[in-house]
């Protein structure tokens, strides 16, 4: 069962008596290979009820519409292609989907720079092979390969990082829906069920951009920035106090005002231009998303915590700033300072110790 | 069966039209009572002649001025339109029950705010109350609102999903008629659209009450009618003929016109249009050939067909997986058969990649549809229209009746190589009815800047046939019978209004434009009397040069410019009297007089009959004068170095007296400004130019230098590159220095230093100025 020291449990460990109370009142048509029926993943996914006496926590907030499409997908057996802004919650939805719908979210394959071939189909345990030459014991298996023995979802991670060879390698897997092991002479077809979640970064596009007959065998859903400040809000006040849970941070949630702080500077950043759209602003380096609003108030907590009162105060929030806009050196520092100078500086009294902290960081 | 038939649609609905076909079968009514204008019965023929083409509309308006209008659309789905062409295949007389076109044009600024009653008049389709539910906000609204919040979509794919797939027609009938039932007693509307519903229904009552007296058996009259109505004439008692006389009447009458798709998605209130027309008509199509569920192939490969043509790659591999998708869509919202929105959204993902502006131009194709309207010829129409569409035809303009918008280039010139006059002139015969339908204000054709330089024979049209231009033709049946006596009259009436000699002049341009000589000379008097007072100097000019245009291209037209002639001399001399005066004026004030100093010079070079002397004689004298606004006295320097009447000497003496030290900055800097406002190639030509401005500057102390560099940089400022580079190349002699790099720092962009030195000029203190 659950072990309290780890530093993250997968999403099926977490909220398992969420998916235990989903299952148990189960009453639709369940597909093949699926622990639940696609209505009970969007209800897990999208929350807010009450389910058998437990409370379903929202998973992913914003565009309903988008989680559908994507679990439709998933239910025609096609693959899943997730395309966003870093930190627009890619990898937190495929997570949970398989975590819904498998009750394992750890078949992941992390597309790097460094990933092979042999990451996505199988490889060899060598000493093994050198002894006993090519035999299924020898044989170790990808995520994929369980993947479709098993005839459930593997997840491929940033997938537009691979090089295109082995990007390629996933299209004979997805149209024939087999993997051939030739050195055992064996055919291993996927069982029904099994599907793929890829997740790719619209910044990484130019690395390895994805050729057309991969793009081809995946639905694509493209989850966009909260498209308004209260959707931003309600994520990161959510999942800051569910982080919170996790870390033992020691210090009290970042009041209301806070949050709505560091969202407003973040969208007014990200957008290019003040709430009220009034006065354009430069844009940073950085993407300064969703995720990062949510670390930068779980930094600035621990922060608070470990060397303050326990309360979040405008000093561990300017610092925390400081980090999460000022990537670049050079430019960010200007525009930084331009933002607190024409914009957070003539914001009136209550913002007023934020913005000397922030000056006194940015000099 | 005790009653009437009562069949509740919703207007527009294809699976409403289609059941409602199969419920006249099975009736077999001796008589078809349709929810529509009781007083325009005799419209329903032309909407039944086999060449009648939908969406057509029947539009109602008042004789008097301001024209109101109200508007019943139909489309080939419309339960309205097939209950008309049902009676009329099998020869049973069919009605319309509802209040008559002139009692709704007579209510209708008692019952709508009156800001807007031109616009309700027209969104209130014949859907009557309810129709108008999506513009206020009334109580109907709230519960299609709470209907939203409930089901998470909006209320059209509600409605799709929950009404448009009921596949029996008795099931469909009746849970169209709870649903209207329900609605109904859900809401409370307010007291004016409460008023408005009841005395409509009681109309319709009346209506069906008198087809029973006449000896119709109640059982054999069929009544279509929005579903809100059931309840309603079941309960309401008829209207009295006290009652009916009471009503308030407006003096008017009916067209049919074509409508269009485009119009029938803008519209989107309930019963005025729906959001996506063409995908409607392939549902309607999809009924009739074996299904709703035909809907969903229809669209996508519809959708991938176009989407193809727009240039993109579309496989059927695609298309099948978004059928699939669609298909998983629709069964998690708990669905038989996908929606607009499932199918919109499975194609999005399937074909457009995950987003929705790459389908953009296939689905606005396949979902609103260019389609639009067709009246066969002898439709009741106004003599307008009549002639409008005689003319479309006659002048070879029918291509252009479309929702696309295309370019129509018209060359005015006399075709010497063809045997009719006619035809020689086809072009010209164009030009004027375009510019005629132009005055009228109908938006069918917008005229393009002219892209020739100093010729005059082409003009560039851009044509798109609207509904909205169909009406604004049937509106200006007010001013005459023909669209040439309407423009005619509306150049009148303008040129009587108008009160100033500028407008007079567009005024008498528009009647040349227009090819109207009569319209034209009325405009004409007009000017010459409002030209006796006093007006601004550019006005004037501009007066005179629109006249000079007249003259110098009338020709093309063939308009006899001599009338004219006798006007633009008196305005000519006028202006060389009051230029001087003009002169003595601000900095902001001066770029007016200068460009009508440019008209003024146009004007004398292009007619032999204006005293050039006069001319010349003035532009020295405001040249040499010091007591007149600097800048025009550097523009008629400018003009006079133009046409050669300046000698070097002369310049160059100029250029020392206006650009000497003891000067004030904002004075010879205004100067140099006026005088690179024209003719630049002369200034650049000459280096002692440059010299002397050089000398002058590098005499200024910093504070004056700043002062004159607010003047210098807007001189300088359009000058094109290559201008730049030539006055650097003067500079580089001048100095000493390589030319390109005195280039490289002229034509580089500011500094954000530089930038912050000059934003503070902005605020620089002009003191007395």
């Amino acid at each position: 069962m659950a072990d309290k020291n780890v530093q993250r449990l997968p999403a099926e460990e977490l909220y398992q008596t969420e998916l235990d109370a989903l299952i148990s009142a189960e009453t639709d048509i369940i597909p093949t290979g699926w622990r639940m029926s696609p209505r009970s993943v969007l209800t897990y996914l999208t929350g807010n009820v009450k389910v058998k006496g437990v409370d379903i926590t929202p998973k992913y907030m914003g565009n309903r519409r988008l989680v559908e499409i994507a679990i439709a997908t998933l239910v025609t057996d096609r693959a899943l292609l997730l395309i966003g802004e870093p930190g627009t919650a890619k990898s937190w939805l495929s997570e949970h989907l398989t975590a819904a719908v498998n009750g394992d979210s750890t078949k992941v394959v992390q597309g790097t720079a460094g990933t092979t071939e042999e990451h996505i189909r199988y490889s060899w345990n060598y000493a093994m092979l050198i002894a006993k030459g090519p035999c299924p014991e020898a044989m170790v298996k990808s995520p994929v390969y369980r993947a479709m023995e098993t005839g459930s979802i593997a997840r491929v991670e940033e997938i537009s990082r691979c090089a295109s060879e082995v990007q390629d390698a996933l299209i004979s897997i997805l149209s024939e829906k087999r993997l051939s092991v030739p050195e055992l002479g064996l055919e291993v077809p996927a069982a029904k069920g099994f599907s793929v979640i890829a997740t790719a970064n619209t910044r990484d596009k130019g690395v390895n951009d994805m050729s057309a007959a991969l793009k081809r065998r995946f639905n694509i859903v493209v989850l966009p920035t909260p498209s308004d400040m209260e959707t931003e809000l309600d994520i990161v006040r959510t999942r800051v106090a569910q982080l919170s849970n996790g870390l033992d941070l020691n210090a009290r949630q970042p009041d209301e005002d806070t949050v709505e702080k560091v969202v407003t500077i973040f969208r007014e950043l990200r957008g290019g231009a003040t709430l009220d759209g009034k006065q354009k602003l430069k844009t940073t380096s950085g993407v300064l998303s969703t995720a990062e609003a949510i670390s930068l108030l779980a930094n600035s907590m621990a922060l608070a915590g470990s060397f303050g009162d326990g309360r979040v105060s405008d000093g561990d929030l300017a610092a925390a700033l400081q980090g999460a806009v000022v990537k670049d050196e050079e430019n960010d520092k200007v525009t930084w300072k331009e933002y607190l100078e024409n914009v957070m500086k003539k914001r009136g009294h209550e913002w007023l110790p934020l913005y000397r902290a922030c000056r006194e960081l940015n000099g | 069966m005790g009653g009437p038939i009562l069949f509740g649609v919703r207007h527009l609905s294809p699976a409403a039209a289609y059941h409602l076909r199969r419920a006249l079968d099975a009736a077999q009514p001796e008589l078809v009572l349709v929810e529509g204008p009781s007083d325009l019965n005799d419209q329903m023929k032309w909407l039944c002649h086999p060449d009648t083409q939908f969406p057509a509309a029947i539009m109602a308006y008042t004789k008097e001025a301001p024209v109101r209008t109200i508007l019943w659309p139909f489309s080939v789905y419309s339960p309205e339109a097939q209950a008309i062409l049902w009676a009329n295949e099998h020869k049973v007389e069919c009605r319309f029950m509802d209040l008559p076109s002139s009692v709704f044009l007579g209510i209708k600024p008692w019952f709508a705010p009156v800001t807007e009653e031109n616009e309700t008049g027209e969104d209130d389709g014949p859907g009557g109350s309810a129709a108008k539910s999506s513009e206020e906000p009334p109580t109907t609204e709230s519960v299609y609102r709470r209907l939203e919040t409930l089901t998470g979509e909006d209320h059209d794919t509600f409605w799709e999903r929950t009404f448009e797939q009921i596949e029996g027609g008795p099931d469909f009938q009746e849970a169209n008629n709870t649903f209207g039932r329900q609605l109904r007693a859900a809401t409370v509307d307010d007291q004016r659209r409460m008023a408005e519903t009841i005395v409509r229904e009681a109309h319709m009552k009346r209506v069906i009450q008198q087809a029973v007296d006449s000896g119709i058996p109640a059982e054999k009259i069929f009544c279509v009618c929005g579903s809100f109505h059931v309840a309603g004439l079941e309960e309401n008692q008829p209207m009295t003929d006290e009652e009916e006389a009471a009503l308030p009447r407006a003096d008017c009458c009916a067209t049919l016109m074509p409508y269009s798709y485009y119009r029938l998605s803008s519209r989107s209130g309930y019963g005025a249009g729906n959001k996506a027309p063409a995908y409607f008509e392939l549902l309607w199509d999809a009924l009739n050939r074996g299904g709703v569920g035909e809907a969903a192939y229809l669209y996508l490969t519809r959708l991938a067909a176009a989407h193809r043509k727009a240039g993109n790659l579309t496989s059927s591999a695609e298309v099948i997986e978004a059928v699939r998708l669609a298909d998983t869509l629709a069964a998690m919202r708990g669905s038989k058969y996908p929606t607009l929105s499932d199918l919109r959204d499975a194609s999005v993902t399937t074909m457009g990649h995950g987003s929705f502006s790459e389908l953009a131009l296939a689905a606005a194709d396949t979902e609103i549809g260019k389609k639009i309207g067709f009246l066969p010829e002898g439709v009741a129409r106004t003599s307008v229209q009549e002639d409008f569409y005689r003319q479309l035809k006659e002048l070879r303009l029918e291509k252009f009746r479309t929702a696309e918008l295309q370019r129509l280039d018209l060359d005015l010139r006399e075709k010497l190589n063809v045997k009719s006059e006619q035809a020689a002139l086809g072009d010209l015969r164009r030009s004027f009815f375009l510019h005629r339908l132009r005055v009228l204000g109908v938006h069918f054709a917008n005229l393009l800047p002219s892209r020739q330089d100093g010729a005059n024979w082409g003009e560039y049209w851009e044509l798109r046939w609207t509904p909205e231009a169909e009406i604004e033709i049937v509106e200006s049946a007010l001013m005459g019978e023909t669209i040439e006596g309407a423009a005619a009259f509306a150049l009148k009436e303008r040129a009587d209004n108008s009160g100033s000699i500028a407008e007079a002049a567009a005024i008498f341009q528009d009647a040349f434009l227009c090819g109207m000589p009569a319209a034209a000379s009325h405009a004409l008097s007009v000017l010459q009397g409002l030209s006796v007072d006093s007006a601004a100097i550019s006005e004037v000019a501009e007066t005179a040069s629109r006249l000079s245009l007249v003259v110098r291209y009338g020709d093309l037209r063939r308009f006899d410019p001599a009338p004219v002639i006798p006007l633009i001399k008196q305005l000519y001399l006028r202006s060389c009297l009051t230029l001087a005066d003009a002169c003595v004026c601000d900095a902001k004030a001066a770029p007016e007089v200068t460009r009508a100093m440019d008209q003024l010079n146009a004007l004398q070079l292009g007619h032999d009959f204006l005293e050039e002397s006069r001319w010349l004689d003035l532009l020295a004298d405001i040249s040499d004068r010091d007591d007149l606004n600097t800048r025009c006295s550097g523009f008629a320097m400018a003009i006079l170095l133009e046409r050669g009447k300046a000698d070097e000497a002369l310049l160059s003496r100029e250029v020392a007296r206006r650009l000497s030290p003891g000067v004030p900055a904002d004075l010879g800097a205004g100067w140099f400004e006026g005088l690179a406002g024209k003719n630049r190639y002369a200034l650049i030509a000459r280096l002692s130019l440059w010299r002397q401005l050089d000398d002058y500057l590098s005499g200024l102390d910093d504070e004056t230098f700043r002062r004159a560099l607010v003047f210098l940089r807007r001189a300088f400022a359009d000058f094109s590159p290559s201008e730049k580079n030539d006055i650097a190349e003067n500079l580089g002699e001048i100095w000493g220095v390589n030319p390109q790099q005195a280039a490289e720092v002229l034509m580089n962009d500011i500094t954000e230093t530089e930038q912050a030195v000059l934003d503070s000029l902005d605020e620089f203190d002009f003191d007395d100025i």
